[in-house]
């Protein structure tokens, strides 16, 4: 049985614990140094300073193509194959979202008609998923959640293959089977009406 | 004592049945042979059939939370509409109604199951989260349900037929006429029967459609995710194109699917028979299986 030591002492009162700590060792020494090469490092040369900016404009300059590339992809989805069905809204694309939350906003179709009624339909949407009960309000998410990813998977592969017409085709579809499948749920929940 | 056991879960069931559907309405109303009779209710079951006398005949087992039934006929309109309370989500009515077998019918509900059989007029069938099961004679038939599955059985009888679901199955059996039928998810599986026209589409579900085209006829199947296995055979044969981009595509007669020059992709084209009739299908990442017999 040994006694315990002098820093395993229980301390039952602030009283007991000492007034000031003086630290192990000095770290003034230490901080000064690096302070000193800090400023070292801003009394850099004129000549290399252009260098270090020259890199982040080269830096930018990439980034700014690759924009451009995606934008100019981007121009050439639906409505670019001659069948005069839908045209493009440039708008980049949003990340694939909970359908619950958010179906789609991104909307590629400009007709303001179609994103008037998409847009009330998709504002609806909450509020007539909640009045279904829960396992069939499981299954229609997972419906759109089938549509959302149809979208991003043809999104993706017009991206490598922008004048398919096949892509451009099941894309037109997707499109109306999502309209099909939120026009039918605005219309479920009247009681006693049905869709 | 197993028997035993068993009858007794049986007779448990059926108290729990008829517990559950507190009273009982019935009324008969004069119709018109040819009339249109609309029907609604909020959850349960709507039974629908046809018969020769001209009167519609309700039965219905009302559970709590219904008001009542409220039944009219004028003219060539007769009603059916079953009241709710309207704080009431759960709850039903169990329909049975008997119309003049040539009546055109309306049917809507919120989570009932519907189901019609030997109606000969148009049939507009729909309920959101419930089941559709109908027989198909030869008047248009619209069906849909939300996340309900859609059973419809054909006699071959060229009609119209426009059957949708969204997260359900959809089974036709006998499809004559024109056909266009629907799923999200859910998988299609279609018999035809003569057909004229068939137009099917699903997003990630599978389709599989069997059976004969009539002379002349056109099927266009498409899916995203979803694989197409189309075994059909069509009198005069059919001219066939197949794409997908990144799916696999494959027949029962031979033929070798062709890559695209440019990008990724594989088509298959070409003539069964003398080519009177169209074939085309169309996936994104689906395998797509063709056979010109079923």
């Amino acid at each position: 049985m040994t006694e315990p030591s002098n820093t395993d002492r229980k301390v039952t009162s602030l009283r007991e614990l000492p007034q000031s700590i003086e630290p192990r060792h000095d770290l003034w020494p230490g901080i000064e140094a690096r302070l000193g090469d800090i400023r070292a490092a801003d009394g850099a040369t004129p000549a290399q300073r252009r260098a270090v900016r020259m890199r982040w404009l080269a830096a930018a300059a990439m980034v700014a193509c690759v924009a451009i590339g995606v934008w100019v992809g981007r121009g050439l989805l639906p409505g670019t194959a001659g069948s005069g069905t839908v045209a493009v809204n440039t708008s980049p694309p949003q990340a694939v979202q909970p359908p619950v939350n958010a179906v789609p906003h991104e909307v590629y179709v400009s007709d303001p008609r179609y994103q008037e009624q998409r847009a009330a339909l998709v504002r609806d949407l909450q509020a007539r998923l909640a009045a279904l009960p829960q396992p069939q309000r499981d299954k229609v998410t997972a419906s759109l959640q089938a549509i959302e990813k149809a979208k991003a998977d043809l999104e993706e592969a017009l991206g490598h293959d922008p004048s398919n017409a096949l892509l451009q085709e099941l894309l037109v579809n997707t499109y109306q089977d999502e309209m099909r499948v939120l026009t039918d749920v605005h219309e479920a929940s009247d009681p006693g009406r049905g869709i | 004592m197993r028997i035993g056991s068993g009858l007794a879960g049986a007779l448990l069931m059926l108290l729990t049945a008829t517990a559950a559907y507190a009273a009982v309405f019935d009324r008969q109303v004069p119709a018109q042979p040819r009339g249109v009779v609309e029907i609604s209710n909020f959850s349960g079951n709507i039974e629908v059939s046809g018969w020769d006398r001209s009167e519609v005949s309700v039965h219905a087992e009302l559970a709590g939370g219904v008001e009542g039934v409220a039944v009219s006929s004028e003219g060539g309109h007769t009603s059916i509409k079953v009241r709710t309370e309207a704080s009431v989500s759960q709850g039903g009515a169990r329909l049975q109604v008997k119309i003049p077998k040539e009546s055109e019918l309306d049917v809507s509900a919120m989570s009932a199951h519907v189901s019609t059989s030997s109606v000969l007029g148009i049939q507009r069938l729909s309920t959101v989260s419930g089941n559709v099961t109908a027989e198909i004679a030869g008047a248009d038939v619209e069906l849909k349900t939300v996340s309900g599955t859609v059973q419809v059985k054909g006699r071959g009888q060229p009609a119209r037929l426009r059957a949708s679901t969204v997260s359900g199955d959809l089974h036709l059996q006998h499809g004559g006429g024109d056909i266009e039928v629907g799923t999200i998810n859910g998988a299609l599986i279609v018999s035809l029967d003569g057909a004229r026209s068939v137009r099917a589409r699903t997003t990630s579900g599978d389709l599989r459609l069997d059976g004969t085209l009539s002379h002349g006829a056109t099927l266009e199947a498409s899916s995203i995710s979803g694989s197409l296995t189309v075994r059909t055979a069509a009198d005069g044969g059919f001219a066939y194109e197949v794409s997908s981009f990144s799916g696999g595509i494959s027949d029962c007669f031979n033929a070798s699917p062709e890559h695209t020059q440019y990008g990724p992709g594989s088509r298959l084209s070409g003539t069964r028979g003398t080519g009177a009739g169209h074939v085309r299908l169309r996936t994104l990442s689906g395998n797509v299986q063709l056979c010109d017999r079923p």
